[in-house]
């Protein structure tokens, strides 16, 4: 089968939403998505209907930040601090765990299944067994306060394709690469453009580590987020892709979108056709970038800001969750 | 007469000699004005008695607008109420943001007002009327509170000055600058943007022998003018004078560093907490009005990060100060204001932000003159609209004045035009006063 082409995207459903949705995960080979939403709830719905109803799972009583799925778990996050264990198929609840003090912002689940990563804002990343939901380990790299002495946030983290690898991003552009096995940190590398703390005009900051990809075959991460900003007022500054060797703490790439906003979204082909990077701020956006030549592919924009997305296992199908919108694009041979 | 501000920026450079020149032109100034036209109605002795009390204004500026939804007038549960939880405050019943949790076990001293609607959402002429209380007329350059407070409050024989203002961050600072209006430049701010110490009261070249003889070769070539003359305003140069002698003898006042470590690390590292140690300083050293301003909270996206970074702050420099007040013995005679310009929206934006919103929003009164541990209006289940208890800025500052003992209905003259101090009719909220 041909690949499918990124120049041929383009938007095939819309699905307005009263909600802000954080995070997003499919139900393999279907259309069905999991999303995280601003009304304390996961919900599951068909995104292959134009008005598709919602099923109400986990009920975390505050904003919904993440949600992933490890075989027929649903395994979510939020404001709570807590972690939800859901059975899909049983339709119940498998339990919870409240060990992060801080809200939690992200998940990822390995390529095989077997372990989840958590991180919060107690800026701790958590390694967790799928299989019992008991605690591997903790892994400590990131700094809870910011060089100007404020509350940090620990916003992402990404499997290598071979799983041995884990990488977490924070507020102030550090990114950690651990060992899976081991809980090891292996480098830390900084992506200081990430960040702007704008010490005159407003003494506030903006931005961070939003997203994270490692290259298919693991010698490389991309990371994402938003360049420098004038204003921190709004997301005024280039939507930007880092690339770094993390062995050697080289960047070897970077690249500004066209739009202003934050990249919340990478996903780099596992045969390296492409990097995609999806995000937003006024409006979202999606962009494929080739990593050979390091050339734009193709970008569009989207009808709202993305906070998450996932590709259908053919890479055909794109599926965006973002602001008051689920979006489908597709992209045909 | 305008006051040139020494805000210390490159684009308004001002010299020393400016400064002292400036001071003295306007204290000349100020003086015959009050003699010819400005006065105030009532007794001399109740201003005296007021003087004497040392009623004193901390204004904690929160220039950009903060979300009253992410302090003091948390939704949590509603679609409009964002990620972060209410918690129970030292007072049964009232309830603030989980970001602010020392502030929640200090409610004693605090009312919170939820119910401004104060119908301008422009930062500009927003923030002029949060600082003076009222709208501008064309006719009539109102004074912004902490001009009134010198009025009312300087001590003629003060060695300090009656108003200092810090806003060390450049968004917003040309927006409400302190505003002395028609009582004269005289009752003008001391802006401090670039540096916590006044760069002008410096002694750099000149030893404290050589500045005591200079000071006493002028008090001779003064008196020796003076005799035989009497003039207003040779009385106005030599009280400026002895003012701008007594505020470089307080540089001290200014530098924190004077403080015990102990302190300072209470106060905490932020550019903050370390000009409320100042402002605290101030205060304690006879200074009515001190704004600090704390910029820029304008939070168009990424609304929630960015309080997360910013409130908690303020809730640790907040309590802090009411801590160190209290624990002197100056809060029952001082009263922290913690204002902006207005608040932000309940809706929220596609880039997770608020923007700006004048219709419901929330600000405290600590300390003076206040009843603390109460809550005065409400806003709606949504905080689109107050739902009770609706003020306006008048109304605010009448209660200001009231918890100060300053009657919010005298008047100033301008010639024989009666000016009353807040809007005719406007009551203090009684509910919130002590």
């Amino acid at each position: 089968m041909p690949d499918a082409n990124p120049r041929n995207l383009r938007n095939v459903r819309e699905i307005t939403r009263r909600d802000m949705l954080f995070s997003l995960a499919r139900v393999p080979n279907t259309s069905r998505i999991l999303v995280a939403s601003s009304e304390n709830k996961v919900l599951e719905l068909d995104a292959g209907q134009a008005n598709p109803t919602a099923r109400e799972l986990a009920d975390h009583g505050r904003y919904v930040t993440c949600v992933r799925l490890a075989g027929n778990t649903v395994i979510s996050g939020g404001y709570d601090n807590r972690l939800i264990w859901w059975d899909l198929q049983a339709n119940r609840q498998i339990r919870t765990n409240d060990t992060h003090t801080r809200q939690l912002r992200q998940l990822a689940v390995s390529p095989d299944g077997s372990k989840l990563a958590s991180v919060a804002d107690d800026m701790v990343c958590k390694l967790w067994n799928v299989s019992d939901g008991t605690l591997i380990r903790d892994l400590r790299g990131h700094e809870e306060r910011t060089p100007t002495h404020f509350t940090s946030m620990l916003y992402c983290c990404a499997f290598s394709n071979d799983g041995t690898k884990l990488a977490t991003g924070d507020r102030v552009g550090r990114v950690c690469i651990w060992n899976v096995a081991n809980g090891e940190r292996l480098s830390t590398v900084e992506v200081p453009s990430l960040y702007t703390w704008d010490a005159t005009q407003r003494i506030r900051s903006i931005g961070g580590v939003r997203s994270l990809a490692f290259s298919p075959d693991g010698t490389q991460i991309a990371v994402g987020g938003v360049g420098q900003i004038g204003n921190v007022d709004g997301l005024s500054g280039p939507s930007r892709v880092e690339v770094h060797d993390w062995a050697r703490r080289t960047r070897v790439h970077e690249f500004q979108g066209t739009q202003q906003g934050l990249f919340n979204k990478l996903v780099w082909h596992p045969q390296n056709h492409w990097l995609c990077a999806i995000g937003g701020g006024g409006n979202g956006f999606v962009a494929f970038h080739n990593m050979a030549n390091r050339t734009m592919i193709h970008q569009m924009n989207l009808p709202m800001h993305v906070h998450d997305s996932t590709f259908s296992e053919d890479w055909t199908t794109l599926y965006h969750a973002g602001h008051n919108k689920i979006v489908v694009q597709e992209m045909r041979p | 007469m305008t006051l040139n501000s020494s805000c210390g920026s490159p684009e308004h450079p001002v010299s020393r000699r400016g400064f002292l020149t400036s001071l003295a032109a306007m204290a000349g100034t100020a003086a015959v004005a009050d003699m010819t036209a400005i006065q105030v109605l009532g007794a001399p002795a109740v201003a005296n008695e007021l003087r004497q009390q040392q009623k004193r204004v901390i204004m904690l500026w929160l220039a950009g607008g903060s979300s009253q939804l992410e302090t003091f007038d948390p939704k949590p549960g509603v679609p409009t109420g964002g990620p972060f939880q209410s918690i129970q405050t030292s007072t049964p019943g009232i309830r603030i943001s989980e970001l602010m949790p020392k502030m929640a076990r200090r409610m004693r001293d605090t009312t919170i007002i939820r119910s401004l609607n104060t119908r301008n959402a422009d930062h500009g002429s927003a923030a002029k009327i949060m600082m003076r209380g009222r709208m501008s007329e064309a006719d009539i350059d109102y004074p912004d509170l902490g001009a009134v407070m010198s009025r009312e409050m300087g001590l003629e024989s003060s060695q300090v000055p009656d108003y200092v203002s810090f806003y060390t961050a450049t968004e917003g600072r040309s927006m409400a600058p302190g505003h002395a209006g028609f009582l004269g430049a005289r009752y003008g701010s001391m802006d401090l943007t670039t540096s916590m110490v006044p760069e002008n009261i410096r002694r750099v070249n000149i030893s404290e022998l050589d500045h005591r003889e200079r000071s006493e070769l002028r008090n001779q070539l003064s008196g020796m003018f003076e005799r035989g003359r009497s003039s207003s305003s040779l009385d106005s140069h030599n009280q400026a004078y002895r003012r701008v002698s007594g505020i470089m003898a307080n540089e001290q006042l200014f530098d924190i560093e004077r403080e015990p470590q102990r302190v300072r690390d209470r106060y905490g590292p932020t550019l903050f907490g370390r000009q409320a140690l100042a402002a605290r300083r101030l205060c304690e050293a006879g200074v009515p009005f001190i704004r600090v301003g704390r910029a820029w909270w304008d939070t168009h996206a990424q609304n929630f990060e960015s309080h997360q970074e910013m409130v908690p702050e303020l809730d640790h420099v907040m309590s802090t100060l009411l801590d160190d007040l209290d624990e002197r013995g100056l809060l029952r005679n001082t009263l922290i204001v913690t204002l902006a310009e207005f608040g932000r929206t309940p809706s929220i934006n596609s880039s997770v932000g608020r923007d700006h919103f004048a219709s419901a929003w929330s600000t405290t009164l600590s300390g003076c003159g206040i009843r603390g541990g109460t809550v005065y209006g409400r806003s709606d289940a949504s905080g689109n609209r107050v739902a009770e208890g609706e003020i306006g800025a008048a109304r605010l500052f009448a209660t200001i004045y009231r918890a100060l003992g300053i009657n919010p209905h005298k008047n100033y003259y301008i010639g024989a035009r009666p000016i009353p101090l807040t809007d005719p009719g406007t009551e203090p909220i009684r509910e919130v006063l002590a």
